[in-house]
């Protein structure tokens, strides 16, 4: 892939608008990253070392 | 294309992954089967060479063991030279790359990264505490400790793409920083284990809050990069999700293997790869002495801080290598000395159990990709799970696993032999860190990446990294491991 096709590319990349299932991608990724997070966290109180 | 491009271009191709993977287990098994004979007397590689401090050039090296002691430093070099460059082109000519001119390269590559690591022995540069400098005779000292080899040979990397690219590129076929890393890691498993033996419960809590940073690599770091990659900055699908890989999971590899799950182009993911080695550099040429003038009295917090922020496996572990020596040099000249491997464990912990779920991570979306996005014939299939799957850590594993059980079962004669053994196999892998330092620096062309218009790239690269990752990275990695210190050194 040459400079000229990365620089083509790149500038009409933003011809895509997010889909439902991307938005539902990152929203269930965070949702359930932060959810963990604090059931790790509370755990981590109770291990060995902390 | 970038020197490191073409370099990490070889990595798209399937097959050749595979093999460099199996290969790093060969020979990282083979190095600790060999030091393991040690437990029955025999000693197999007592040659190997090792660096001291020094002021004396002739008293810098040295082999490891006494038994080969008339070898003398130099002899010890060579030895451990001319070992390192047969089993190194026996496996080029396993990965079909060119033996004769792999070994050319190599001899290269070996002989400066070694004299790197000799100029970052030397005691103006090493020397640590007020004991250490009256031993060399000295006032001052940066110290680095002779680990700040490692940064020579970065630096000595560097310099060569930068202002000799022509001797960059004769150099490529042996600038393999994936293969040395991974042997590498192989070989640590077994020194993680005897380290770990010692305190077994604080082992167990810092593999569990490893978890934490699964959770936070793959959950919210990609949800994260992948938004701004689309949403800020515009990028089409195809761009971004390997990008968000290769910022938030594990450089190299995890943007490869998003590229082949969302059936990109193989060029997407080698260009994005292209960008993690460079900020890689950029990190660990910064994060490790942020890390001890802030963290140094929690090593911990450190430790996890560089696994999470430093993208690639090379330059995440030999990071924390460089951490693990700043901060015990830091807290030994104020009098407190804590058992070394602790924090490059927590760090190549931290790393591991990421990369256990690269492969995972991809087949989730190659299954969302092929059925909700671009709908194709070609579906998501189980199987992609394993392929994916970075087959070094079952050597790692492996020697972690035998490791662990020779240290808790052995009786007392044979447990005093275990600690020299598995020392002359941590020796190949300081050499195998070196190797991989140097390499890093060698494909860190950074006027040819501004020329190949990635400026796009670069931007959400440095927005996520300097502006989200390493900042969430470090207030996690504070949650989970503040307060927990390694063991004193007895």
């Amino acid at each position: 892939m040459s400079k000229l096709e990365v620089q083509r590319e790149l500038e009409k990349a933003h011809a895509e608008p997010l889909l439902p299932v991307e938005k539902q991608l990152i929203g269930w990724s965070l949702g359930i990253g932060f959810t963990l997070l604090v059931i790790l966290a509370l755990f981590s109180r109770f291990l060995p070392g902390a | 294309m970038s020197t490191a491009t073409k370099s990490l271009d070889r990595l798209s191709e399937g097959r050749l992954v595979l093999s460099e993977d199996w290969l790093s287990v060969a020979i990282g098994l083979a190095v600790f089967v060999l030091a393991l004979a040690g437990l029955s007397g025999t000693d197999f590689l007592g040659w190997v060479v090792t660096t001291s401090v020094w002021t004396d050039p002739g008293k810098a090296l040295a082999p490891i063991s006494k038994v080969y002691g008339e070898l003398g430093g130099a002899g010890a070099l060579i030895v451990t030279y001319l070992a390192l460059l047969a089993i190194l082109s026996a496996a080029a000519a396993a990965l079909k790359a060119h033996v004769a001119r792999f070994a050319i390269a190599f001899s290269a590559v070996f002989w400066i990264a070694y004299a790197s690591w000799i100029v970052g022995s030397y005691a103006y540069l090493a020397a640590v505490t007020p004991a250490d400098l009256q031993k060399f005779g000295i006032g001052w000292s940066l110290k680095l400790t002779n680990e700040g080899g490692f940064i020579v040979a970065l630096l000595a990397g560097i310099v060569i793409a930068n202002f000799f690219p022509r001797f960059a590129e004769w150099l490529r076929e042996a600038i393999r920083p994936e293969l040395y890393i991974k042997i590498a890691i192989v070989i640590l498993g077994g020194f993680l284990a005897v380290t770990f033996a010692s305190k077994l419960n604080l082992a167990t809590s810092l593999v569990l809050r490893g978890v934490a940073a699964i959770v936070e690599a793959y959950l919210i770091y990609w949800a994260v990069v992948y938004f701004i990659a689309r949403k800020w900055f515009g990028f089409s699908r195809e761009w971004s999700a390997p990008l968000a890989s290769g910022i938030s999971i594990c450089g190299v590899a995890a943007s490869i293997a998003t590229g082949g799950a969302i059936r990109a182009r193989p060029a997407v993911p080698v260009l994005v790869s292209s960008l993690v080695v460079i900020f890689a550099v950029v990190e660990v040429l910064i994060l490790p002495w942020l890390a001890t003038l802030f963290l140094s009295h929690e090593p911990l917090v450190a430790a996890a801080w560089i696994g999470l922020a430093v993208k690639t496996d090379g330059a995440a572990v030999a990071g924390g290598g460089i951490t693990e020596a700043l901060i015990l040099a830091k807290n030994a000249s104020e009098g407190i000395r804590y058992q070394p491997g602790w924090i490059l464990g927590t760090t190549a912990a931290v790393k591991i159990f990421i990369d256990v779920f690269i492969g995972i991570w991809a087949f989730l979306l190659a299954y969302i990709w092929t059925n909700h996005i671009n709908v194709t014939r070609d579906k998501a299939k189980a199987v992609e799970i394993w392929q994916r799957f970075p087959k070094f850590i079952i050597g790692f594993v492996a020697t972690f696993a035998v490791g662990l059980v020779l240290a808790l079962t052995s009786a007392p004669a044979t447990l005093a032999k275990l600690t020299p053994a598995i020392g002359e196999a941590n020796t190949f892998r300081v050499i195998f860190f070196i190797l991989t330092f140097f390499s890093i620096g060698v494909l860190s062309n950074f006027p040819k990446l501004w020329q190949d218009g990635f400026g796009k790239l670069a931007a959400v690269y440095f927005v996520s990294l300097f502006g989200f990752v390493i900042w969430v990275g470090l207030l996690i990695s504070w949650l989970f491991f503040a307060g927990v210190t390694p063991p004193l050194a007895s």
